[in-house]
């Protein structure tokens, strides 16, 4: 009976799993890093989470996580809230409804797609500012921005794919 | 059996599907709305904020420090190697302060028997709380800093943000235990300053750039590149005369200021809770305002 409960138990955290990796992710990239010019252009974590559960355990991230994860990047960075909200949940929304396509396909070609979506959550997010201020800003840090979570991506993919195979593969056994 | 499991499921599966497909259309519509709230409504979003931060402020304070223990030891390194050099330039920093320190206490001794002759009733002296800064970036579209102290400490929102170098922006959030630094180069940081020898006013606007630029200046206002502008104190929010910045260029985007605080290395920060002249219940009333221990 404890058994089976603390299996069940077991079985839930591990299914939250890519939840919590992402919200704690999130957490560390809004920590002070005393680089100079990088709290401009600082890399977009949530994205890359987004993206990666997105194509490689959809069944796990649901859209309603990608909104609350986007809610918490809001809260902690000071963006406008319900900003990343929405940027995250049309990502997801995107990259699992073109499912199809990215099943069995390189990782160059997940990047290079990863590449894609950087910039239109870039361009997207730079939009949506723009117009909550209603001003028209430089689109140069975005630009950088976008660039930069392209670059950083393989390694946040790798990490993401350790703590895939440690956490979440017994579930598939 | 069977069939009737199977028609149920026949009935269920689309009806979750479009439940699935609203879903994503509710949590659209929940994302634009929330973002309008935060536009009209800004007091809850606030208060909402600062109430999810204060809950994860002490994580992210300990989690920050061994960062800053790291940074630190680097700049140690490096400032080894420029020991000789800074120490030579410090010399002559010393003997040029040496001088302006009895020309200060000349000033003092000078203005005391001024303040004597006129019956002169002295201010008060300003409070300040000291607060660590434990979350950074602010990303692409905010310039903004999170700090460990809040309403606990004296801080509220509007206070004035220093270190040791200059003005660094106001509180924008204050919860119980962090708050929210809105540095003076984000896009919504509007600061009434003064040129501090043409005494010309201005409005010191941010707008995401390093360098803030200078608005509704006077025509002809006569300022010069290399002008030190401080707060004018107008409007009682913050007190006057703190330094900001040196006006960098003149030119067709404007004035350009550039802040004395360097804003990538901020670790403590400085708020000044109260100070002589401050206009009472600019947010709160000064009555409701936590009493701090002496």
């Amino acid at each position: 009976m404890i058994a089976a409960a603390v299996q069940r138990l077991d079985r839930s955290a591990r299914q939250l799993a890519p939840f919590l990796t992402s919200v704690v992710l999130v957490m560390l990239s809004a920590l002070p890093v005393y680089l100079p010019g990088y709290g401009q252009v600082a890399v977009d974590v949530g994205l890359m989470t987004v993206f990666y559960w997105a194509i490689y355990r959809p069944d796990l991230f649901p859209a309603i996580a990608a909104f609350v994860l986007g809610l918490w990047e809001d809260i902690l960075v000071g963006s406008p809230i319900g900003l990343h909200a929405l940027i995250l949940l049309l990502a997801n929304w995107a990259i699992v409804s073109q499912r199809t396509f990215f099943q069995g396909k390189s990782f160059a070609v997940i990047w290079c797609c990863f590449s894609l979506v950087a910039l239109a959550a870039g361009l997207a997010s730079w939009v949506i500012v723009c117009a909550l201020n209603v001003t028209v800003m430089s689109p140069v840090p975005v630009l950088f921005q976008s660039v930069l979570t392209f670059g950083v991506f393989p390694f946040m993919a790798w990490f993401l794919a350790r703590a895939q195979h440690a956490i979440i593969r017994p579930l598939d056994v | 059996m069977k069939h009737r499991a199977e028609s149920v499921a026949k009935v269920t599966v689309p009806i979750r599907a479009l439940l699935n497909r609203f879903a994503l259309l509710f949590l659209i519509i929940a994302a634009f709305a929330i973002m309008l709230l935060g536009k009209a409504d800004t007091l809850v979003v606030e208060r909402a904020r600062s109430s999810v931060i204060d809950v994860v402020a002490p994580v992210m304070d300990a989690l920050s420090r061994p960062i800053a223990t790291v940074s630190e030891g680097v700049d140690r390194v490096n400032r080894f190697f420029s020991v000789y050099a800074e120490n030579a330039q410090l010399r002559e920093q010393n003997a040029r302060l040496l001088e302006w320190q009895s020309a200060a206490l000349a000033l003092a001794a000078e203005n005391s028997t001024f303040r004597k002759m006129l019956n002169f009733v002295p201010e008060r002296g300003a409070s300040f709380a000291a607060a660590r800064v434990i979350g950074d970036s602010g990303g692409v579209f905010v310039r903004s800093v999170l700090i460990n102290g809040g309403m606990v400490d004296g801080i509220q929102k509007g206070d004035a943000v220093v270190n040791g170098d200059g003005l660094i922006g106001r509180v924008a959030e204050s919860g119980r235990r962090s708050g929210r630094v809105l540095l003076l180069s984000d896009l919504n940081s509007r600061i009434p300053v003064v040129g501090e020898k043409s005494r010309v006013r201005a409005i010191l606007a941010g707008d995401n750039s390093p360098l803030p630029r200078l608005d509704f200046l006077p025509p002809n206002a006569g300022l010069n590149v290399g002008d030190r502008i401080v707060t004018s104190g107008h409007g009682g929010v913050f007190p006057a005369g703190l330094p900001i910045g040196r006006i960098t260029s003149i030119g067709d985007s404007g004035i350009r200021v550039e802040p004395f605080a360097d804003f990538y290395r901020l670790e403590y920060v400085r708020i000044i809770t109260e100070f002589p002249g401050e206009v009472a219940g600019r947010i709160v009333p000064s009555a409701a305002r936590p009493s701090r221990p002496k």
